[in-house]
């Protein structure tokens, strides 16, 4: 955690997982936009009704067609799109080894080196 | 066969009869199952780094334990339970209110999953604490996360024992062997004042049982024996619904007649909780204390001017004394569908009707929204009928709210974020996420199908929509003669709510083994150590937990519902800006938890001035406060970075950048 940071980024480059997790990230939330906009304000103007005649109900599949088209098919197309993304778009990364333990680690040695530090300090003074 | 022949019983009689010991049988088997997984993970934690592996697998997960250990987490006991009985009660409204799961699977899972996956790797991280600790390089960030997930987990897991434990005693209800046990139970405990007071000996065996279950595999067996009970349990659920599906759907006569009769539905009235209800008057007076149970049909004559018979369903038990001849106010529904009322009557002969009485002093309320002509069908459009709010069950805002809650809320919950760190490799992750998006298609929407039948097989059961789950997996399969079936159906919710107990355990002991104890106490403990207390932990906090659960808090409901959208508010940002900015700092870290935490408690505080109580909180714009804290969290996040100077600048190689190739 020591060394000179200004030597080193010539080195050093953006890592690449990063770069795509965060691309498919927001890809993913505007799915999540595009699922919103389509079900809710879909699902209102179609399913939220006032003095309903029971006898003239629309249905799809036996289902109400607001809930069919605002919910059942956006549900089919979500997945679709999800497979695609997942099995075809997301970039396979390495994600490296797990440095175990490697954290704590470094606490303890930061740790016995602020010691050490005071130690010496006080012998100093 | 020949025991068969010789008693002129038929197989699926035989086994019709047995039904309760079916549920029986299938929980034994279920645990003994538990408990393979267990013994088997234990060997697992003999060859590996012992933390890693406990509370992380390794980091080693595949496809199915990955996807199914996500998925079965994420699905709780309220998956079965509560929200069974909300389509039961509100109707096809409750697509809606579920929509988002079409995204969820790769929202709370592709969002944060690979990014988060590697920076836990790349620092060593066990837990979501240690992920932000290491990320900032804070310890004071990481005592603030752990501070935070003990104090919202701990809670939610008394919920989840007392859940499990009601479910449990739903399923054994009726069972001889159960009921004598808890009889016996009941007597050696009589003198124990904090086991006896108002405490069902039902309920407590029921804790005991399911408790002790949990405790042990998940102490004995760590994170693996998790995952693969997980894996068990998921594959349970899916085979319920999918068995359920077809079952309910030609039972109520096809989808396109459910959803006619459901437009024809109008809300039951409702005996206020204070005061009201029915009076009940016998022919003649009663010869013993007379008990009226809970589910009773009650019958009358119509009232002057109308042609509808009268029909109710006691809600709540009553009594009448000996040589008395009524009582006052017995709570009850009364069914106001006409379709319903003749179909109950048509089979009087297999439900539970009290003969002899006559009805008066009728004293009902109705449903806030849903009976109005204005409001027909109801059952069928939104916002869905309601008893409390006047606007209906699900407005346009709470819809929008909902779409937040499921979807991005699940992803600031540390219970996920743990699994998204134990997959293998990418690889797992991108298939896993398919596979619980096909999941989940097959659990939630076939759900809302199977509990809109349910409304036409089994009016009346508002007073009771808790059990409507075990009702209908009863009752569908008796009517195919093969009542053994609903042992498994009747597995799912217990499932469910296991898989979820045994994760928010293992969730709090590594909270406190290896975030408040080797990180902050004695980092140089040995792994003989960290080993016994890594045992200890999960168990005692598992005890701990299970004997609050003996006389849960009041409220506990509304506590869940706070925790879940609290923890996102809280770890949502922190951990999204850790991941995704360069800039953000210890600070803006800091900023953005306390921020979510600090508005989102806001608004239940001003809803405790505004609206009288804790558990009403204030809706700015009519949105819940997980909206008003989730922004705010990210808004704190942001003004406390750019005001504050920039991390380390190595900190941000260590995360953000690697050595170019070659150099």
């Amino acid at each position: 955690m020591s060394t000179a940071p200004s030597n080193d980024t010539e080195s050093m480059q953006l890592d690449p997982v990063f770069l795509n997790s965060k691309r498919e990230a927001w890809i993913i939330l505007g799915l999540w936009v595009v699922a919103l906009l389509w079900a809710v304000p879909y699902c209102y103007i179609n399913g939220f009704q006032s003095g309903l005649d029971p006898e003239s109900v629309e249905t799809t599949m036996g289902i109400p067609s607001w809930v069919f088209w605002g919910i059942a098919f956006p549900w089919v197309v979500a997945d679709l799109f999800t497979i695609w993304f997942c099995l075809f778009y997301m970039k396979e990364d390495d994600l490296g080894v797990a440095h175990e333990g490697e954290d704590l680690a470094e606490e303890i040695a930061e740790m016995h080196a602020a010691e050490d530090e005071a130690t010496t300090g006080g012998n100093e003074s | 066969m020949s025991f068969l022949s010789t008693t002129n019983v038929s197989l699926p009689t035989l086994f019709a009869e047995s039904n309760p010991n079916a549920a029986l049988v299938s929980f034994l088997i279920y645990t003994a199952a538990v408990f393979v997984i267990a013994a088997l993970s234990n060997r697992l934690l003999k060859s590996k780094s012992f933390l890693s592996e406990y509370f992380l697998g390794s980091r080693g997960l595949g496809v199915w334990a990955f996807a199914l250990t996500f998925a079965a987490t994420s699905s709780s006991g309220g998956s079965f339970t509560g929200f069974p009985s909300k389509i039961y009660s509100h109707g096809w409204i409750l697509a809606l209110w579920i929509g988002s799961y079409m995204v969820v699977p790769i929202c709370t899972m592709g969002l944060i999953g690979k990014r988060l996956n590697q920076v836990a790797r790349r620092s060593g991280s066990i837990t979501v604490p240690d992920v932000v600790r290491d990320r900032f390089h804070s310890p004071v960030l990481g005592l603030m996360a752990v501070s935070l997930i003990v104090f919202f987990m701990s809670f939610n897991l008394v919920a989840q024992f007392k859940a499990g434990s009601l479910i449990l005693q739903t399923l054994l209800d009726g069972v001889s062997i159960f009921e004598s046990t808890a009889d016996g139970l009941a007597q050696a405990v009589s003198g124990i004042p904090f086991l006896s007071d108002g405490v069902s000996p039902e309920y407590l065996l029921c804790l005991l049982v399911f408790g002790i279950a949990v405790i042990i595999y998940t102490t004995y067996g760590g994170f693996h024996a998790v995952v693969w009970t997980d894996v068990m349990q998921g594959i349970v659920m899916v085979i319920g619904v999918i068995i359920m599906l077809p079952l309910a759907i030609s039972q109520a006569g096809g989808l396109e007649n459910t959803t006619k009769l459901m437009a024809k539905m109008t809300p039951p009235r409702f005996s206020a909780g204070d005061k009201g209800g029915i009076t009940l008057t016998l022919d003649k007076p009663a010869a013993e204390n007379m008990r009226v149970e809970v589910g009773t049909w009650i019958t009358d004559k119509p009232i002057a001017d109308s042609k509808v018979p009268l029909l109710f369903r006691v809600t709540a038990a009553a009594e009448i004394p000996a040589g008395e001849t009524s009582v006052d106010e017995v709570k009850v529904i009364q069914l106001t569908t006409l379709d319903d009322i003749e179909r109950i009557l048509g089979r009087r002969e297999s439900e539970n009707f009290l003969d002899g009485v006559t009805v008066s002093n009728i004293d009902l309320v109705q449903y806030a929204y849903g009976e109005e002509a204005s409001q027909q069908g109801a059952y069928i459009v939104g916002p869905g009928p309601s008893p409390s709010s006047n606007t209906g069950f699900l407005p346009l805002s709470l819809a929008i709210s909902f779409f937040f809650m499921w979807a991005i809320s699940g992803t600031g919950q540390p219970a996920n974020m743990v699994r998204l760190m134990a997959f293998r490799d990418t690889k797992t992750l991108q298939r896993s996420i398919c596979t619980v998006a096909i999941y989940y298609t097959l659990i939630y929407f076939p759900l809302v199908v199977i509990f809109c039948c349910a409304r036409v097989l089994l009016p009346g059961m508002e007073g009771e929509s808790d059990r409507i789950m075990p009702a209908m997996a009863v009752y569908l399969t008796e009517h195919i003669g093969m009542g053994w079936l609903a042992g498994l159906l009747v597995a799912a919710p217990f499932a469910a709510v296991m898989s979820t107990v045994d994760s928010f355990l293992l969730l709090i002991s590594s909270a406190w083994v290896r975030d408040v104890y080797q990180r902050n106490i004695n980092p140089e403990a040995s792994e003989k150590t960290i080993k016994l207390l890594s045992y200890l932990a999960t168990f005692v906090v598992g005890t701990v937990a299970m004997v609050v659960a003996i006389n849960p808090p009041q409220f506990l409901q509304d506590i869940i519902v706070y925790v879940g959208s609290g923890l996102a508010a809280s770890f949502l940002a922190p951990i999204i800006y850790g991941l995704y900015w360069r800039r953000v700092n210890a600070a803006g870290a800091m900023g953005a938890m306390l921020g979510g935490f600090g508005l989102h408690l806001a608004m239940y505080v001003t809803g405790y001035f505004e609206n009288g109580s804790f558990f009403k909180p204030y809706q700015m714009f009519d949105f819940d406060p997980i909206i008003v804290g989730l922004f705010g969290s990210f808004f704190c996040g942001f003004i406390v970075t750019k005001l504050t100077a920039p991390p380390p600048q190595e900190l941000v190689q260590k995360f953000f950048y690697t050595e170019k190739a070659g150099s």
